[in-house]
C-alpha cells in the first residue's frame, strides 16, 4: 500500500441554498493535509450537504472550495455499501479504478485492496453472500483502491451493529494511518467522532458552531476519562444546538 | 436437501400422467372412445412417425419455428429498443409512452381481419401479428426494468466517475435484466399463441395449417399431434428462458440453485 499525501482543503464563505431555503451560511474552513476531520450535527443541519459541496457533487451557491488535489482523487463512502449485486466482490472493488479496473493490473489492485480490509479469499464471491459489515468493507476497498488523497465518509457505519461498528472504526483508523489520505467523516455518533478524528466540527443550522481539536493519543480507548469528558462536552453542545434549533 | 426432495418427488410426479395415459389408451382400445372424438395415444405416436418419415412434420415444424423466431426478433428487437429509449430519456418517454400504452389495450388478435386485408395470407401477415404480440411485453418490461434500477447504485456509478456508456453497461442494463427476462418469458407465450391462431386461420404451411388440413379429413390423430407439438415448443421456449435466467441472474439468490 503506497503512502500518499492527503489533500489540503480551503473553504471560503461557502453558501448553499436549495431554492429559497438556505442550507449553509458562509462556511470558512481550512483542512490540513492528512488530517482526520469529523463533522457532526443533528439531522438536517447541513453536514451531508457540506460534504457534497466539498466533493463537488453539489455546486456551491456562493464562495469557493479550493483543493490542492484534483477531484478524481476524492472518493466517497455512502451510508449503504451500494455494491453492484451482479458483479463479484473483486469486480465491485475494481469499479473504484474506472477503466483501469478492466485489465489484469486492476484485478491485482482490487485483490490487494481487499486484503487491506481483511477480505482475502472473498474476491470471487457475490455481494449477497456477505454480511453487512463485510459489504461495507468492500465499499471501503472500492474507495481506497484508487489511492484517493481525500476520503469522504457519509455516516458509513450508521447501519451496522455496535460490535461491527467498533471493528470498522479501528479498521478505518488503520488504513488512514497507513495511507495518509485526508479523511472527512460525517457522523451523528459523537463517540465515533472523538475516537477517530483529530478535529471535530459541529454544524448547526448551516454554521460551524464548534471547532474542537482532539489531542488524545491513538489508539484511543473509550473507557478513558479524558475521552469520556471530551465526548460528554461535545455531546452537550450538540444537544444545546438541537434545543435552540428546535425552539426556532 | 433439495436434491433428496427431487429424487423423492420425481417418480411420484410421473404416476398421475402415466395413469391417465394408460386409461386413455385402454378406453380407445376397448372402443369406449371413438377415434373421431379422441384418437388413441398410440395412433398419435404412429402418425408422428409416418409424418416424420414423409417429411411433412419436419417441414411444417421448420416453417413454424422460423416464423416464431423471426417474429420474436423483429417485435422483441423493436420493443427492447423503444423500451431502452423511453427508459433512458424522459423526452422520449413523454413523447412515446402514452401512445404505446394506449395501443397496448388493443388485442392484437382482433386485428386479424385488417391484417388479412393488408397482407392477405402471405408470410408478412403472420410476422406482423407475432411481432406485434411480442412487442408489448418486452417493451413494458424493459421500460419497467430500467425505471426500477436502484437510484443509489446509479448515483454511486456517477460519483465513481463512470461514463454514461459504462454506467449503462455496468449498472443499468444488468439491473434491468431480471425484468427484461420476465418480459421475454411472457413474449414467448404470446408468440406461440399468436402463431397458432395465425396459422390456423390463414396459412399454407406450418403446424397450424397441418392441423386444419387434418381436420378436413377427420384425422384427429394429426390434430392432437399438432396440439402436442405446440405444447412441446412452448415448454422448450420456457426452458430456454429459464436457462438464460440461471446464466445471467446467477448473482441473485432467488435464481441460484
Amino acid at each position: 500500500m503506497s503512502k500518499n499525501n492527503g489533500a489540503a482543503l480551503t473553504l471560503s464563505q461557502v453558501t448553499k441554498r436549495f431554492g429559497d431555503t438556505p442550507v449553509l451560511h458562509g462556511i470558512d474552513l481550512s483542512i490540513a493535509p492528512g488530517s482526520f476531520v469529523a463533522i457532526i450535527g443533528k439531522s438536517g443541519c447541513g453536514k451531508s450537504t457540506l460534504l457534497r459541496v466539498i466533493l463537488g457533487l453539489e455546486p456551491a451557491s456562493g464562495g469557493s472550495v479550493a483543493s490542492d488535489s484534483d477531484a478524481a482523487h476524492a472518493r466517497l463512502i455512502f451510508q449503504e455499501p451500494r455494491l453492484l449485486p451482479w458483479a463479484s466482490v473483486a469486480a465491485n472493488v475494481a469499479v473504484g479504478l474506472g477503466e483501469r479496473g478492466d485489465g489484469p493490473d486492476g484485478a491485482a489492485a482490487a485483490r490487494q485492496a481487499l486484503a487491506d480490509v481483511g477480505l482475502t479469499g472473498k474476491a470471487d464471491d457475490w455481494p449477497s453472500t456477505l454480511s453487512g459489515g463485510q459489504r461495507q468493507r468492500v465499499a471501503l476497498a472500492r474507495a481506497l483502491v484508487s489511492n484517493p488523497t481525500l476520503l469522504a465518509l457519509d455516516e458509513p457505519l450508521g447501519a451496522l451493529d455496535a460490535l461491527t461498528r467498533i471493528e470498522m472504526q479501528s479498521l478505518l483508523e488503520n488504513v488512514w494511518q497507513a495511507q495518509g489520505f485526508t479523511a472527512l467523516l460525517v457522523t451523528h455518533d459523537v463517540g465515533e467522532a472523538v475516537a477517530l478524528a483529530d478535529r471535530v466540527l459541529l454544524i448547526d443550522a448551516g454554521r460551524v458552531t464548534l471547532d474542537q481539536p482532539i489531542y488524545l493519543p491513538r489508539p484511543r480507548r473509550r473507557g478513558d476519562p479524558a475521552f469520556a469528558a471530551l465526548e460528554g462536552a461535545i455531546l452537550e453542545r450538540l444537544l444545546d444546538a438541537s434545543v435552540s434549533a428546535g425552539s426556532r | 436437501m433439495s436434491d433428496k426432495r427431487n429424487s423423492e418427488t420425481l417418480p411420484l410426479a410421473w404416476i398421475m400422467p402415466g395413469a391417465l395415459l394408460l386409461l386413455w389408451q385402454a378406453s380407445s382400445s376397448l372402443g369406449w372412445l371413438s377415434a373421431n372424438i379422441l384418437p388413441a395415444p398410440l395412433s398419435v405416436l404412429a402418425s408422428a412417425w409416418t409424418l416424420t418419415l414423409d417429411g411433412t412434420l419436419p417441414h411444417n415444424l421448420g416453417v413454424s419455428a422460423a416464423r416464431a423466431v423471426a417474429g420474436l426478433l423483429i417485435g422483441g428487437g423493436i420493443g427492447f429498443g423503444l423500451g431502452l429509449l423511453t427508459g433512458l430519456s424522459r423526452i422520449s418517454e413523454r413523447l412515446l409512452d402514452p401512445t404505446l400504452q394506449m395501443v397496448r389495450n388493443v388485442p392484437h388478435l382482433a386485428l386479424i381481419p385488417m391484417v388479412i386485408i393488408w397482407f392477405g395470407i402471405e408470410e408478412e401477415a403472420r410476422l406482423f401479428l407475432v411481432a406485434l404480440g411480442v412487442f408489448f411485453p418486452i417493451y413494458l418490461n424493459t421500460l419497467h426494468g430500467i425505471r426500477n434500477v436502484d437510484p443509489q447504485l446509479i448515483e454511486m456509478g456517477r460519483v465513481y466517475g463512470m461514463s454514461p456508456r459504462r454506467l449503462f453497461r455496468r449498472v443499468i442494463l444488468p439491473g434491468a435484466l431480471p425484468s427484461i427476462l420476465v418480459g421475454l418469458r411472457y413474449a414467448l407465450g404470446i408468440m406461440w399463441l399468436t402463431l397458432i391462431v395465425a396459422e390456423t386461420i390463414a396459412a399454407k404451411s406450418g403446424i397450424g395449417h397441418m392441423a386444419m388440413n387434418a381436420r378436413e379429413f377427420m384425422r384427429t390423430d394429426i390434430v392432437v399431434l399438432s396440439i402436442l407439438i405446440y405444447a412441446l415448443l412452448g415448454k422448450l421456449a420456457d426452458s430456454a428462458t429459464k436457462a438464460l435466467e440461471r446464466r445471467f441472474l446467477r448473482w441473485n439468490p432467488a435464481y441460484r440453485r
